[in-house]
């Protein structure tokens, strides 16, 4: 499983996305592409300091221009099962998919983790441990994922 | 995502290659609209979606640039100067997103616990 | 569907083109690493996938704070950094981090002694703006020349 056919694999989920500007970007992916480039839904844009925020209903980001991008722990999961099922007979390669990871991390409710500024703490502003709107989820857990493109 | 490609800018003519170049963003949604563009190198600007290309190339009518505090270019102050008619070259396009619904507002992350 | 499999064969192939003597991140996959940013922040989770780009997926990664001698942890989930934002990586030695003359403090602890730290800096580096602005110069802070191009 590689890098960006996890994040696509991570589509319509709600996630964090951080530029090398420092500006962070929470939404929820809505479509990806081989250069990382990516459109959000939903978005709160926070400032480099952590103390400003905007709205967007949805943004386009080149993806040159992300530092990295937080995913919820349940797309691992999700991985997983599709590699199961698809891969069944198949040789496992180097990196055939996130072995060894423990169920433990599923529904550790309310750390609300991905919506909390990730930055430096730099200021009061964000927030670190986000808290905020109630978790994640929702979005596109239904079993199958529809691919871009 | 996008329907078709032969709307908008230039560059949608040819019939070839169509799928393989689509972009994942459908930019003839924000055709005649207020758009928000983020520059790399930090400047921002507004300005009515004209036309654009596969390349991310821009075109914007009646656009302002949102100017940046002159002691910390890292922030942005209220100020705005007009810029009119300009083209935007793609590999400097960061961010894109409709300016109407954009909003700034308080911070949303309060503390839950 | 049959994704899955490219994926794992791809990542085989990448596997045996590498030539030898090469840095090979592939060797690293499913152990703890270190990972510096370029914005100087420190990571440090299990590594799951890379490409060519030497794009990173950590897992059960935390972000760790060193202010002086203490340093904390701060819990971050699943990240998928940008090859181009990482500094370095390096594999943690368990036996040697025990020696370290470190001390682990609570997250809470940290976040509030790097405000701190991040205040002071903030603070020296308005005078220095000041002092560059007032000589007719521009005063780049650290983290803008290391993150920008």
């Amino acid at each position: 499983m590689l890098p960006l056919s996890l994040l696509r694999a991570a589509q319509y989920m709600p996630m964090l996305v951080e530029l090398k500007n420092g500006e962070t970007y929470n939404g929820h992916l809505q479509a990806c592409d081989g250069w990382m480039n990516i459109c959000l839904r939903d978005v709160i844009c926070t400032s480099r300091d952590g103390d400003k925020f905007w709205r967007m209903p949805e943004c386009y980001i080149r993806g040159t221009n992300i530092k990295y991008l937080r995913i919820p722990d349940e797309v691992i999961e999700l991985v997983k099962e599709e590699q199961t099922s698809n891969s069944s007979g198949g040789g496992r390669g180097r990196g055939g998919g996130f072995r060894g990871g423990r169920g433990g991390t599923r529904g550790r409710g309310g750390r609300g983790g991905l919506t909390g500024r990730p930055g430096l703490g730099s200021s009061g502003g964000g927030g670190d441990r986000g808290g905020g709107r109630g978790g994640r989820g929702g979005g596109g857990r239904g079993g199958k994922f529809p691919r871009a493109n | 995502m996008a329907s078709t490609g032969t709307q908008g800018g230039g560059g949608g003519d040819q019939k070839g290659e169509r799928k393989r170049k689509e972009s994942i963003v459908d930019l003839t949604r924000y055709l005649e609209k207020m758009i928000r563009v983020k520059f790399a190198g930090g400047r921002e600007a507004s300005g009515v979606l004209k036309g654009f290309d596969p390349l991310l190339n821009l075109v914007l009518d009646d656009t302002v640039e949102h100017l940046r505090d002159p002691d910390d270019p890292m922030r942005l102050s209220e100020d705005t100067r007009p810029l009119g008619l300009v083209v935007c070259r793609g590999t400097s396009v960061v961010l894109i997103c409709p300016a109407d619904g954009m909003e700034q507002i308080p911070n949303p992350f309060v503390q839950a616990d | 569907m049959d994704n899955q499999r490219n994926n794992q064969n791809q990542q085989r192939a990448l596997d045996h083109t590498i030539a030898k003597g090469c840095a090979n991140l592939l060797d690293e996959i499913d152990k703890r690493l270190l990972v510096v940013l370029r914005d100087g922040r420190t990571l440090i989770g299990i590594l799951r996938s890379v490409d060519q780009f030497a794009n990173l997926v950590l897992q059960q990664s935390v972000e760790r704070i060193h202010v002086g001698d203490k340093y904390g942890d701060i819990p971050r989930g699943i990240f998928l950094v940008r090859g181009d934002s990482v500094v370095l990586i390096g594999e943690i030695d368990q036996q040697k981090e025990r020696y370290a003359p470190l001390k682990r403090v609570e997250m809470e602890v940290i976040l509030e002694a790097q405000r701190i730290e991040q205040e002071i800096k903030a603070e020296r580096d308005a005078r220095r703006a000041q002092a560059f602005k007032e000589r007719g110069l521009l005063y780049q802070t650290e983290a803008g020349i290391t993150e920008d191009n």
